[in-house]
């Protein structure tokens, strides 16, 4: 419950930031911030296996990526950033803030039911093993050739077209 | 409130306890100060950290001084020789340097990132130093996930790196974080599969079950490590190889290559900011060759059977002194690489024989099984061998581009 | 306020931010931060509900989380993939200037 109360408001604030700054790589490494601190919430939750799993994909990987292509592609101007989002930024609000009403109100009819067991479930390792292994065998198996045929595909997405070099002219 | 009670116990002053004697002490300390249970454990834990911090900041000062004194040797020189005798004072004034000197920020920096950037590269070498088993009983964190913790832990060097050379707000640290962050990526694969052989055999991601894995010997004297089985050797050597380029060791130290891009993501850091740097470094090798004798070298376990007598930490520290002097050897030796060969060999090189070590670590298990020991050697041996020498082959003829290089101005 | 209400609202929250993100932002890869937002706020959800939602041996929730994430990196991957070949046509990453097809 503690670890709950600490982490969530330090998420939010990430993720406002994330979905606010107007420096990208800001945003990006906020991102990131926000996402660890997803992960520490799951190890918190007692889900040890998903939060280190997390960790390691979203920022050893997704945030790598993200402030790795901002890097390629030059990011935006920030001021130009900041007169584009007083353009956007009100019809974005008009559209997620009533759909945060939406799912509060849901959310709220619904949540009162359940009644928070005091015990924590276990997740014991050799235990998501074997499911992962048996039952989900066939989504492992799409997973793999998904994941093998996104690494074939963005490596050849991103290639740059070849081009012969052209000599040096000698001065 | 349960009132703390912990008994003297002559174990303690055993040698195989020795590391964990001040952890023991300070608990019995505070319980005699009849501080409640929970403090006496906290307590306990804030000295074991202690002891492991403190070892290796020791060892870092100590290697700082054996690196430069061993490849001084190589290359015929004397090394320091001015602070002490020996030079052996040397940690210490280049420490009083690092302090004294003055802490420069860029004008263009991101000042909280520029500020970020080191303590971020330090937190995770020092994080992941908590979960190696040092010895059969000095386990500082025993996580069932030791294995995956030290990988995800890992990661966060990457974004640090990155926050380092993007904060400094110029161009050679940005250069060369981007090199840093590209090696570190791709070098990461083979890390992370060559492990994942070692985990398929001993069926857990527990570090010290691990070392346990491979205690005993075969015939009496060969040690039942990792390494001496063909896929353990194979994985092995692709991991090593892999820990250098992690490690941002030479021949692999392109992130910070002086003759190219003056210090890498570290151009703009000047005092203890970069004294940081060389620290997480420092500790990183420790880290991740700590980890590669965890998977592979048997961890604490004694090479020969009659060794066994000497307490398992120091063979745990002998082993990791040979490692390290193995990586300064080859630091002496290898010229540095050019940044598309290192790509180029990460992908195309060591990623298929880390993959192609994981069915030889089946073949083998399941040989093993039958307690079959020469037919699961003659089924893994040509697995291992032959990719190993057509690669090499290969890689030396057809793939390396160094053969079409032309040199335009330098003929 | 039970636990399992504090994680649903920062998961609604979550969400809610991801979405404005993707509606407001212009740059691509900053779009491609949002959907990442969104995609964490669904897979706290399943994780809290794992946690307090009852009784789950077969821990049907992490697992959905486990392939989340994968199809996550996955989409991250071909994402920005598709971006820097945009960026290389039109030198640039505004989602308002990739209109070619605009009649």
């Amino acid at each position: 419950m503690i670890p709950l109360l600490i982490l969530t408001p330090a998420i939010l604030l990430a993720a406002i930031g994330a979905a606010w700054k107007a420096r990208p790589v800001h945003a990006a490494l906020l991102l990131a911030l926000c996402l660890s601190l997803v992960g520490c919430l799951y190890v918190a939750m007692g889900a040890h296996f998903i939060g280190l799993v997390q960790f390691s994909v979203y920022v050893g990987a997704v945030a790598i990526l993200i402030v790795f292509s901002l890097l390629i592609t030059r990011p935006s101007d920030d001021d130009e950033e900041k007169v584009r989002r007083m353009k956007t930024g009100m019809p974005a609000l008009a559209c997620s803030l009533p759909l945060l009403v939406m799912l509060g109100f849901t959310m709220f009819k619904q949540s009162a039911l359940l009644e928070a067991p005091a015990d924590e479930p276990a997740m014991s390792l050799k235990v998501l093993g074997e499911i992962l292994f048996t039952d989900y065998a066939p989504a492992v198996l799409a997973m793999a050739v998904l994941l093998t045929a996104v690494m074939i595909g963005a490596a050849l997405f991103a290639r740059e077209p070849s081009k012969k070099p052209e000599p040096p002219s000698d001065s | 409130m349960m009132l703390g009670n912990v008994e003297f116990e002559m174990a303690w002053l055993a040698p195989e306890q020795w590391p964990r004697l001040p952890q023991h002490l300070v608990e019995w300390l505070v319980a005699l100060c009849g501080l409640p249970e929970w403090l006496v454990s906290i307590a306990g834990w804030f000295t074991s950290a202690g002891v492991v911090v403190g070892v290796f900041m020791g060892l870092f000062a100590l290697l700082s001084l054996i690196e430069r004194k061993t490849l001084a040797r190589v290359q015929n020189r004397y090394g320091p020789n001015r602070a002490g005798w020996f030079g052996i004072l040397q940690p210490v004034a280049d420490g009083i340097k690092m302090l004294t000197k003055e802490d420069i920020v860029p004008a263009k920096a991101d000042w909280l990132l520029h500020l970020l950037g080191p303590v971020l590269i330090v937190i995770p070498s020092i994080l992941a130093l908590g979960v190696i088993p040092y010895g059969q009983d000095w386990v500082p964190v025993p996580l069932e996930l030791g294995l995956v913790f030290f990988f995800a832990v890992g990661a966060m060097t990457e974004i640090a790196v990155f926050v380092a050379g993007w904060a400094s707000g110029s161009k050679f640290p940005m250069l060369g974080a981007m090199r840093a962050i590209s090696q570190m990526v791709s070098y990461e694969l083979p890390l992370i599969i060559s492990a994942l052989a070692v985990v398929m055999m001993s069926g857990t991601l527990s570090l010290p079950e691990i070392v346990e894995s491979q205690g005993g010997y075969t015939l009496g004297f060969l040690p039942q490590w990792n390494l001496f089985t063909p896929w353990g050797l194979s994985a092995g050597v692709v991991f090593f190889i892999a820990c250098i380029a992690e490690a941002n060791r030479c021949p692999f130290d392109l992130p910070e290559g002086e003759s190219e891009i003056v210090a890498g993501h570290m151009t703009e850091y000047s005092g203890f900011k970069y004294a940081l740097f060389f620290i997480g470094e420092y500790l990183g090798l420790f880290a991740i060759s700590a980890l590669g004798i965890t998977l592979f070298l048997g961890g604490w376990q004694s090479p020969l059977p009659i060794f066994d007598f000497l307490p398992s930490w120091l063979w745990f520290f002998a082993k990791l002194a040979v490692v390290i002097f193995i990586f300064l050897w080859i630091r002496a030796t290898f010229p540095r690489v050019r940044i598309d060969q290192l790509m180029r060999f990460a992908w195309l090189c060591l990623i298929p024989i880390a993959l192609l070590s994981l069915p030889t670590a089946a073949i083998w298990h399941y040989a093993n099984k039958a307690n079959n020991d020469i037919v699961a050697w003659i089924a893994t041996m040509p697995l291992v061998l032959i990719p190993w020498v057509v690669l090499t082959v290969l890689f030396n003829r057809r793939l390396s581009p160094a053969t079409t290089r032309t040199y335009h101005f330098a003929e | 306020m039970n636990p399992i209400a504090i994680s649903l609202t920062a998961s609604a929250i979550l969400f809610a931010l991801g979405l404005f993100a993707v509606l407001s932002r212009r740059n691509a890869i900053l779009v491609l931060v949002g959907i990442e937002l969104m995609l964490n706020a669904a897979n706290l959800n399943f994780i809290a509900f794992w946690r307090w939602g009852g009784a789950d041996a077969a821990l049907s929730g992490p697992l959905f989380v486990l392939f989340s994430i994968a199809i996550a990196a996955a989409e991250a991957a071909v994402g920005l993939a598709i971006i820097l070949m945009a960026f290389r046509h039109t030198r640039s990453n505004d989602l308002n200037r990739l209109d070619s097809l605009h009649g």
